[in-house]
């Protein structure tokens, strides 16, 4: 009977069977269910009341002593001026290159389409000596930077170069398998009815991809208001003019104030957290419309 | 206006797609371009609506005998169906239909009035007023082809092309709207290109039938032409009933038996 169930074609196991083989027993799940949480309670959701808890441990007045302190501001001030420009210009890059691997056929896209996972491919510290490899004294233009007393390395732009580059992949990523699975059709739709190419991409793909654009936007925020490894190296850790929040809260730390350290962390975990949430509410809208 | 095309070739990398083909439709007609899939015959619609071009130095396709091959599609004044109807998804039936207008120039545009007012005479003659606040999700597949139907007719094109108009519907919808894209013609006698795999449709509703098979056009003629007098193997075979009788057993010998 046994056998003859297992090889006929169509074999349509009782309900009571099937609840059988579909569901594990109780204590399995259960185990299951537990070490998970217990994993995410002590990797994940401990450290940041750590963060918090060492953030107050000498009260709220020192706590905003130490956020308010100049260098600390100053590495507020760098890092949202950074995320400034570096986000946007993700955008217009991702959007160009996910448009262009996605909608068209040239020679190279496979190429194009690898670059792109450069910088997730290659480590964030050397992505920082790149840019001290190019732009440094000592560099390709290191001499011509010199003489035209234009400072990268060690400055501003250096900063938001490797941020930049750290970033570059999040808005693409996300867009390529979006833009690919829309396919060409509306495009080529609204270039038949007699729209311009601009016109095609503000009035059909961009409505097509807003979820996701916006997306990818706040994932590369994310990553470029934390970013330490590349910043590192190209910023020089100067007090008060390059260095940015990791940067900062990483010198506070090793000068022992590590209630300091923590209190600018905790500002870095909160924009992490409203970062998260927002993230939520994306996806949950982009569940209610597609 | 009459639609042209002589001595087409395209290919895709290695893959040959249209090897030398012509096509003639004549003014006010109901062209089929009928084919197994792989036959070349979307490529060929796509290359007369300027979405593709012809192998440099190829051929040419010409509109009332104006050569239009260097065209962009939105300077040949074509109306395009796609298979799977390409509406806009995040717009109304009412802004896709009314997407034509508004994106021409500011000098050429019309006001939003007379917008509105060619929007709700094109959906009253595909028969969907009253869906114009809908979304393309909301429609069934019925509706959505006369919506992209309307939508492309309301840039007023010369032409119309559709690309497996039927392709996407269940067979009862199928057969309905055959019938009524047939009338639908006669209504607006504008020269009409539709290409497909299904040989009852191209021969119940086409006035003219091309078929193809393999980058190449195998014959031409009336659905009856074609069907009384097949020119090739090919044609005789596609067109249904077959019933060829092979002579290999005869020739080779003659293995008989069981």
């Amino acid at each position: 009977m046994d056998s003859a169930l297992a090889t006929s074609p169509n074999p349509r196991p009782t309900s009571a069977a099937s609840r059988r083989a579909t569901r594990d027993p109780a204590w399995a799940r259960w185990l299951l269910t537990t070490v998970a949480l217990v994993f995410l309670a002590c990797f994940l959701i401990l450290p940041l009341l750590v963060v918090f808890a060492q953030a107050f441990s000498k009260g709220g007045a020192f706590f905003l002593a130490a956020v308010r302190e100049p260098d600390a501001l100053a590495s507020i001030r760098l890092t949202l001026l950074t995320v400034a420009i570096a986000v946007p210009a993700n955008v217009v890059f991702g959007v160009a290159a996910a448009w262009a691997i996605t909608k068209f056929r040239f020679p190279g896209k496979s190429l194009l389409t690898t670059l792109i996972d450069l910088p997730f491919a290659v480590s964030p510290v050397i992505s920082g000596l790149i840019y001290v490899l190019v732009f440094g004294a000592q560099g390709w233009f290191g001499p011509w930077l010199i003489e035209h007393n234009i400072r990268i390395i060690f400055a501003v732009p250096g900063i938001i170069l490797a941020t930049t580059f750290v970033t570059f992949p999040f808005v693409a990523r996300e867009l390529i398998p979006l833009m690919q699975a829309q396919g060409t059709d509306e495009e080529y739709s609204a270039i038949t009815l007699g729209a311009s190419g601009w016109q095609t991409f503000w009035r059909v793909t961009l409505p097509n991809i807003r979820w996701g654009l916006l997306y990818g936007v706040i994932l590369c925020n994310a990553r470029a208001m934390g970013e330490f490894g590349a910043v590192s190296v190209v910023s020089g850790h100067i007090r008060g003019e390059t260095n940015t929040m990791p940067l900062h809260v990483e010198i506070l730390y090793n000068e022992y104030n590590i209630t300091g350290a923590f209190a600018v962390a905790s500002l870095l975990a909160l924009l992490a957290i409203a970062t998260l949430i927002l993230k939520s509410a994306v996806e949950w809208r982009q569940k209610g419309t597609t | 206006m009459s639609i042209e095309a002589h001595g087409i070739r395209k290919k895709f990398g290695s893959y040959t797609a249209l090897d030398g083909v012509d096509l003639n439709a004549a003014q006010g007609k109901l062209v089929a371009l009928l084919g197994p899939s792989g036959s070349g015959k979307t490529t060929l619609l796509r290359i007369i609506a300027g979405l593709e071009f012809p192998d440099p130095g190829s051929g040419r396709v010409l509109f009332h005998g104006e050569d239009v091959t260097d065209l962009p599609a939105g300077k040949r004044k074509v109306g395009f169906v796609f298979q799977h109807y390409a509406l806009f998804k995040h717009m109304s039936v009412f802004d896709n239909v009314a997407f034509g207008l508004r994106v021409r120039r500011r000098s050429e545009r019309p006001s939003g009035a007379s917008i509105a007012e060619r929007v709700h005479r094109l959906l009253e003659l595909v028969q969907l007023d009253g869906l114009a606040g809908r979304y393309p999700s909301q429609l069934s597949g019925g509706e959505r082809q006369r919506v992209a139907l309307a939508r492309a007719l309301a840039v007023e094109p010369k032409v119309l092309l559709l690309d497996e108009p039927f392709g996407a519907l269940d067979a009862r919808v199928r057969k309905d709207l055959r019938r009524w894209l047939r009338r639908f013609h006669d209504e607006i006698q504008l020269t009409t290109i539709f290409v497909t795999h299904d040989q009852e449709e191209a021969l119940e509703i086409a006035d003219e039938v091309v078929i193809m098979n393999k980058a190449h056009v195998e014959q031409v003629g009336t659905p009856q032409q074609v069907y009384d007098k097949p020119a090739t193997p090919f044609v005789y075979q596609f067109l249904g009933n077959v019933n060829i009788l092979r002579a290999p057993a005869l020739v080779g010998g003659g293995r008989r038996g069981l």
